[in-house]
């Protein structure tokens, strides 16, 4: 249990950072508001307040970083996402914050970066190695993930003359609300992955081969 | 504060309920963050406000103080530090640019610290995607520079970078506890 309380303390931590403030998934920068355990000095820049909802970075193979590190691999990486991880803070997501059939980032702030350091193959198209934001286009039953060429864009806009190619997938129900939105790579063998997104009570997931 | 625990044991248990199919990521202590010269570029380039090209862009992870002493201590003088926490920290030019006098081409970078009281080495180093400075290899240095140490008023609790123009061209500055560095970057 002292070790459970251990693990749950960063967990409090964003919790109660976020507790008084007004949810708004559409935040820009120079609006976000600091936490009142983080002092910073007033004539630095606004990029040192951390964000709200954190990003994250996740590689496949997962973990590759600490592998590499460690000497357990010697090949280069196959794919990384850059995503930023919105909570969903007693708040019905899908249908509501995230509206049906209006593309929605994947994440929060910048638009959900992914990178492929090999050829890819998604739903039987090939994808050339490179750059590409991500969004999604949500439904009750399934999404369509849409990947396009408009990089380093803040998620909110999507320009859609830059759509490269779609994919659709089912909706699952999970029995347990996710609080904090998560892109997680589920392996399938060494070349080939299941993209996770989960938040809320939904699940979806690409699959990914090499 | 009870509603929080809830949330927080709900999402904890949420974690443990797709153990069997995926581990879940969890939140990191020390949260990943980007910056970008020009400042807020993504913001701009959707309002079309971007009167610059992109530059460069860092990505790193942002430890927090947390009463700790820092530099000297945490952060110990004259060893190689990732500049923040988790995977080393990551720079990327969109063009060609130069540090130090010499040339940077276009890519991405990793980007090491040796910091001392006075002066820090910034390092720039061709080993990308790799976790810390633990497996850190000198002969991948692109380039080490010096930079001086500026003292701030008030310390700095989170980890922080973030480009600005000067003079010259733009600088990267680096800023914890009381100590703040700026890299010259010659466009």
């Amino acid at each position: 249990m002292r070790k459970l309380l251990l693990i749950l303390t960063p967990v409090f931590f964003f919790g109660c950072k976020e507790s008084g403030e007004k949810p708004a998934a559409s935040d820009i920068p120079p609006t976000k508001i600091d936490s009142q355990r983080i002092k910073v000095l007033p004539q630095v820049n606004h990029y040192t307040i951390p964000d709200r909802s954190p990003m994250d970075m996740i590689y496949f193979p997962t973990d590759y970083a600490l592998l590499k590190m460690r000497g357990k691999t010697t090949s280069l990486p196959l794919m990384r996402v850059i995503y930023s991880r919105p909570q969903k803070q007693n708040r019905k997501i899908f249908g509501d914050l995230v509206k049906y059939n209006i593309p929605w980032r994947l994440g929060a702030n910048e638009a959900t970066e992914i990178e492929f350091f090999s050829t890819a193959t998604i739903q039987d198209k090939k994808i050339n190695p490179g750059r590409y934001i991500v969004y999604c286009i949500p439904q009750d039953t399934s999404w369509t993930f849409v990947f396009n060429s408009n990089l380093y864009s803040w998620g909110l806009e999507q320009n859609r003359q830059k759509d490269l190619m779609q994919f659709d997938a089912p909706v699952e129900k999970t029995n347990m609300p996710i609080e904090y939105f998560t892109i997680a790579f589920e392996k399938v063998n060494e070349k080939t992955t299941d993209v996770l997104f989960l938040w809320d009570d939904v699940k979806t997931k690409l699959t990914i081969s090499f | 504060m009870r509603k929080i625990s809830v949330l927080a044991c709900l999402f904890f248990a949420s974690l443990f309920s797709f153990s069997q199919s995926a581990r879940l990521p969890e939140v990191d202590k020390s949260p990943l963050d980007i910056s970008y010269y020009p400042n807020n570029y993504p913001v701009l380039k959707i309002q079309n406000k971007a009167t610059e090209p992109l530059v460069a862009r860092v990505l790193y992870s942002r430890p927090q103080k947390q009463g700790r002493k820092i530099f000297g201590e945490l952060v110990e003088f004259g060893k190689v530090w990732r500049l923040g926490a988790n995977e080393a920290t990551e720079i990327e030019f969109y063009k060609d640019v130069k540090i130090g006098g010499r040339k940077v081409p276009k890519g991405r970078y990793t980007l090491y610290a040796i910091a001392n009281e006075n002066a820090w080495t910034i390092i720039i180093n061709k080993d990308t995607d790799t976790w810390g400075a633990f497996k850190y290899d000198p002969k991948r240095d692109l380039l080490r520079t010096d930079v001086n140490v500026q003292k701030t008023e008030e310390p700095v609790e989170s980890m922080s970078m973030w480009f600005d123009k000067t003079a010259g061209g733009i600088a990267l500055n680096i800023s914890w506890e009381q100590v703040r560095i700026s890299l010259p970057i010659t466009l």
